[in-house]
């Protein structure tokens, strides 16, 4: 039993070191990039923002909109019963700002673009793709994580903050329709609510969960070897593996806010 | 420097399952195409790909263009690795791209100085004396072996290496597309100093153009020399990969 424990620990750090090198060298190509290749790494970059962001925007639209919708329906007929009924804004800042827009947002993504980033780099495996490109001297880190790896960074930054507006949108709508709570008032209890903790958080939460979600996914990507099988294998373990580490940088950073 | 293209020094080197080894100690010097040919588990393509730097021998050296492949980094611009070009069984081709983004994606890579137009010239030029003009915007996907195989060479060669190893060229080809392929080869041959080492599964224009046959058997050179060289030193069983079909038919009888 100890030396199962012990196994898993040493491959859970190994795994976890692994990821970290993958991102440090991802880092590493951004920051200081060869002159050769910068526009074909550019283009795949751009590329994969359009993928992750712009064509994530429809349904992230509508599940921020029902998310705020729900939050402010249950908040507004709760609260009132307990006296409260004034909190509706910090009870939006807090659950959708600050915990349930970046949550929600990453797993949107995870379901899009980290499954196809695993596929993709498990098929390019597969088919020797890969190898090809190393035989050609372009470095895979160089042109095949690090774009896709700062494209989905971006793109997750970006869908969180836009989440966040929609869903206290949506809540708007619930508050304005069913709680004939007018606009303004609304706002003002938003913004009276909404700190510059706040706003740090959905950032730091942005940033840390698309950098875990991609490291995850092209690791485990590029770790398929010869046979197509393999590819929904690493597939599923990516999106598992990427929903577990979120949630604990989730925790990582929110815990200690509330001690 | 050497004059040598590669050199196998006492090479040893675990075939795929680990029962059996390639053990080679060869030398091919620049400018000469040499065709590799044996049955199947010969170590044909394990030749090719600790050329390439791809598998690293257990024991020896491979030097390639004068440099040890173990002290080659892969993405250095100057790099000995963009000297090579390397075309496998399976052709590589980013199934993500069209056939006439693929062969042009080197030369956007490492030549980002040269014009569009000029670029855009080159690869089509490549593409039509292959026969490719007409599948340039297809995906890999939509190509059939020997299609892609040939995008693959046209890729292959578009930074003009030193030095071009190919794996089963010609597999998937009719007999009329494999000798227009011998003579495009042929043709960069004659335009600048190309070496060539190609893994052949069977006989074809390709072992005959050689200007050297290597034949493997059981990860051993069993014969080493000219056509006619070898196809006196080749023992029966292993001439019909060196000899026409006919010809070694006949010598049977």
């Amino acid at each position: 039993m100890i030396t199962w424990v012990g196994r898993k620990t040493i491959a859970g750090w190994t795994y976890l070191a692994a990821l970290a090198a993958l991102f440090a060298q991802a880092l590493l190509d951004l920051l200081m990039p060869p002159r050769q290749g910068r526009g074909e790494t550019f283009r795949v970059l751009i590329k994969q923002i359009l993928f992750t962001g712009v064509d994530a925007l429809p349904v992230t639209t509508v599940m921020a909109l029902l998310l705020g919708i729900i939050i402010v329906t249950q908040a507004g007929t709760q609260l009132p019963r307990l006296g409260a009924g004034a909190l509706v804004g910090s009870i939006i800042v807090v659950t959708v700002i600050r915990e349930l827009g970046p949550l929600v947002t990453a797993f949107i993504v995870v379901g899009r673009s980290g499954s196809a980033i695993a596929t993709e780099l498990g098929n390019m495996s597969v088919t020797r793709e890969i190898v090809a490109l190393r035989l050609m001297g372009i470095a895979v880190g160089r042109f095949v994580v690090m774009p896709r790896m700062v494209g989905m960074v971006l793109s997750m930054l970006c869908l969180t903050i836009y989440f966040d507006v929609v869903a206290v949108f949506g809540g708007y709508l619930v508050a304005d329709a069913q709680l004939t709570i007018p606009l303004d008032a609304f706002a003002g209890s938003v913004v009276r609510a909404l700190s510059t903790t706040d706003v740090l958080m959905t950032v730091l939460k942005g940033l840390g969960f698309g950098s875990a979600v991609a490291a995850v996914c092209c690791y485990h990507g590029l770790a398929v070897r010869s046979s197509y099988t393999e590819v929904p294998q690493q597939t599923t373990r990516a999106m598992i593996n990427s929903f577990v580490l979120c949630l604990l940088f989730d925790v990582v950073v929110t815990v200690p806010l509330y001690l | 420097m050497s004059d040598a293209a590669i050199i196998f020094e006492q090479v040893r080197a675990p075939m795929l399952g680990g029962d059996s080894c390639l053990e080679m100690d060869l030398r091919i010097p620049s400018g000469e195409w040499v065709a590799c040919v044996g049955p199947s588990r010969a170590g044909k393509s394990l030749m090719v790909e600790l050329a390439a730097g791809l598998v690293v021998p257990e024991s020896g050296r491979v030097i390639v263009l004068g440099q040890d492949w173990r002290e080659v980094p892969d993405d250095e611009p100057e790099s000995v690795r963009l000297r090579v070009g390397v075309v496998l069984q399976q052709p590589g081709l980013l199934s993500n791209m069209t056939l006439f983004n693929n062969v042009l994606l080197p030369l956007r890579y490492h030549r980002g100085s040269i014009p569009d137009r000029r670029r855009e010239h080159m690869v089509m030029s490549q593409l039509e004396r292959l026969g490719l003009t007409s599948l340039r915007d297809r995906f890999p996907a939509e190509l059939n072996q020997g299609e892609a195989r040939r995008g693959a060479i046209a890729r292959a060669l578009m930074l003009e290496p030193d030095l071009l190893l190919l794996d089963d060229p010609v597999a998937g080809l009719d007999a009329d597309t494999v000798v227009k392929l011998t003579t495009y080869v042929d043709e960069w041959r004659a335009r600048r100093s190309l070496t060539v080492l190609a893994a052949l599964r069977d006989w074809s224009p390709f072992v005959e153009a050689a200007d050297r046959l290597v034949v493997l058997h059981e990860g051993r050179v069993a014969a080493d020399g000219t056509r006619d060289t070898v196809v006196e030193l080749v023992p029966a069983p292993l001439r019909r990969y060196v000899d026409k079909p006919q010809e070694s038919c006949r010598m049977e009888r």
